[in-house]
């Protein structure tokens, strides 16, 4: 007799604890729409056309995911600092953002694997003989004073102990006077590097490497508790790699080889 | 400066954002409106201790900042999982921040009708709605019309506080147009013009009211 009622109550007890619940994944594709979190003033990856319409790597990455889920895609702006508030208040259900995968971020918001990588890129004038990076040794290079890249080649230039670094004010001045030959090479990230060369105002210069400093891995997030659409998520981004829509986009938008978005020697 | 790279289309999309500002304003506007004649009602029925919660409830909506308001009412509806999207939590909050402004210009022109003309009233054998519609109503209509056109004009321009919540008003598309164009002084101009063709036939009605109103003054 005891052991029944214990038994009952038991029951009742795990069908309280264990109410039927929807996931995000579920609520997705229920609503038929997708709200993508995008910053829209970071070209190549998001922007505005001349019509005030939304395009650039991560509007399309968006399109992409919304059409394997079957729902339609919506672009919510949302700028740097208004992204992970933008999904905790629920305006937004995945963050497709340009978004670094720190561990500070990680403890509020759920990171899936990097979908997108910033490598260093170098840019060199075509007619300084630098093809790599290990050519700029004994070269005068220069970068914007203070950013990263610029800290790390001016320590390099120091570490090789020839050559000259010339720190710039702004990205413009360095793409300028490496094109007017008073660098020989610089390093910035891939997306600026490409973009300037793109715009065809630089004559003689080229992207002719990568510089060997800390890429920036970038991931797509959503709430940290939704498993279900975080696996969903990491398998999407390795499909969009194995089809090659990973680097057909790349080569639309940014242009060049695209960068490995795996890490050597460590799993994830 | 005209020199511009502003488009026709830009300006097609800047006068989409205008026509966002007015329906948030419009439906703030009349919900808060209705609000505030009940609660204004209330208030002067009741008399300030039995309405006392309502009144603290309200102060809260006078007195914290809008900007804190609609962060907070939108982390709300998001807790509570009701799902509203970015124009219903701003018409929301937006109403209740005009309510409680209104509750005042209510209560107060209300006050401003004497007494005296009210006993009258209810010693003719008037009931308590008729002297409400008959009497009350169009004393006070006249008191309170000036404030309440100066609190719809101010609604209509705090109403670009609900680009944070993500809807692209009048503001929100001129950011968006100073971004890609890098024109600020031109593009905000424009902006400020529109605001300003927006107000100024309401402050103009209001005048004409007012004037229609008072026909002996």
């Amino acid at each position: 007799m005891k052991i029944k009622a214990i038994t009952i109550g038991l029951m009742a007890a795990a069908a309280l604890a264990v109410p039927a619940k929807a996931d995000k994944l579920d609520d997705i594709i229920g609503s038929g729409t997708l709200r993508c979190a995008v910053v829209l003033d970071f070209p190549p990856m998001g922007s505005r056309d001349a019509q005030n319409n939304p395009v650039g790597f991560d509007v399309d990455y968006c399109n992409d995911l919304a059409k394997a889920l079957g729902v339609t895609a919506e672009i919510v702006e949302t700028p740097f600092p208004e992204r992970i508030p933008a999904l905790m208040s629920g305006r937004v259900d995945v963050g497709v953002a340009s978004t670094s995968d720190t561990l500070e971020r990680a403890k509020t918001v759920g990171m899936t694997i990097p979908y997108f990588a910033f490598e260093m890129a170098v840019t060199a004038n075509t007619n300084s003989g630098v093809t790599s990076f290990e050519t700029m040794k004994g070269k005068t290079v220069g970068a914007t004073a203070g950013t990263y890249e610029a800290i790390a080649l001016e320590e390099q230039v120091k570490a090789w102990g020839e050559g000259t670094f010339r720190p710039y004010q702004t990205q413009a001045d360095v793409f300028l006077a490496l094109s007017q030959g008073q660098l020989d090479a610089t390093v910035s990230t891939s997306t600026v590097a490409q973009a300037n060369v793109k715009t065809g105002s630089y004559p003689n210069i080229a992207v002719v490497g990568k510089a060997p400093f800390d890429t920036d891995y970038v991931a797509l997030f959503t709430n940290r508790e939704e498993y279900g659409l975080i696996n969903y998520l990491n398998l999407f981004i390795n499909q969009q790699v194995r089809t090659g829509r990973y680097a057909e986009l790349y080569e639309k938008w940014v242009g060049g080889e695209a960068p490995d978005l795996r890490v050597p020697g460590v799993y994830r | 400066m005209f020199d511009t790279a502003l488009t026709l289309n830009d300006l097609l999309f800047l006068a989409q954002g205008a026509g966002m500002t007015l329906a948030v304003t419009a439906v703030s506007v009349t919900v808060g409106t209705i609000l505030g004649i009940l609660f204004g009602v209330l208030r002067f029925q009741f008399g300030p201790i039995w309405f006392a919660p309502l009144t603290f409830l309200l102060d809260i909506f006078r007195s914290v900042p809008l900007l804190i308001q609609l962060v907070l009412g939108n982390a709300l509806q998001s807790i509570l999982k009701l799902g509203w999207g970015p124009f219903t939590t701003s018409c929301a909050v937006l109403s209740l921040y005009t309510a409680a402004y209104c509750t005042e210009i209510v209560r107060g022109s209300m006050e401003s009708v004497p007494m005296t003309t009210r006993r009258a009233a209810r010693s003719l054998g008037m009931t308590w709605g008729q002297d409400m519609r008959e009497i009350v109503a169009p004393l006070s209509l006249r008191i309170a019309l000036p404030s309440w056109i100066g609190l719809t004009l101010g609604v209509m321009k705090d109403s670009a506080l609900v680009l944070w919540l993500g809807l692209i008003e009048l503001l929100r598309a001129s950011q968006i147009l100073v971004t890609r164009l890098q024109e600020p002084l031109f593009i905000l101009l424009i902006c400020g013009a529109i605001y300003f063709l927006l107000s100024f036939p309401i402050a103009r009605l209001g005048g004409h009211l007012e004037k229609r109103w008072s026909p002996h003054d």
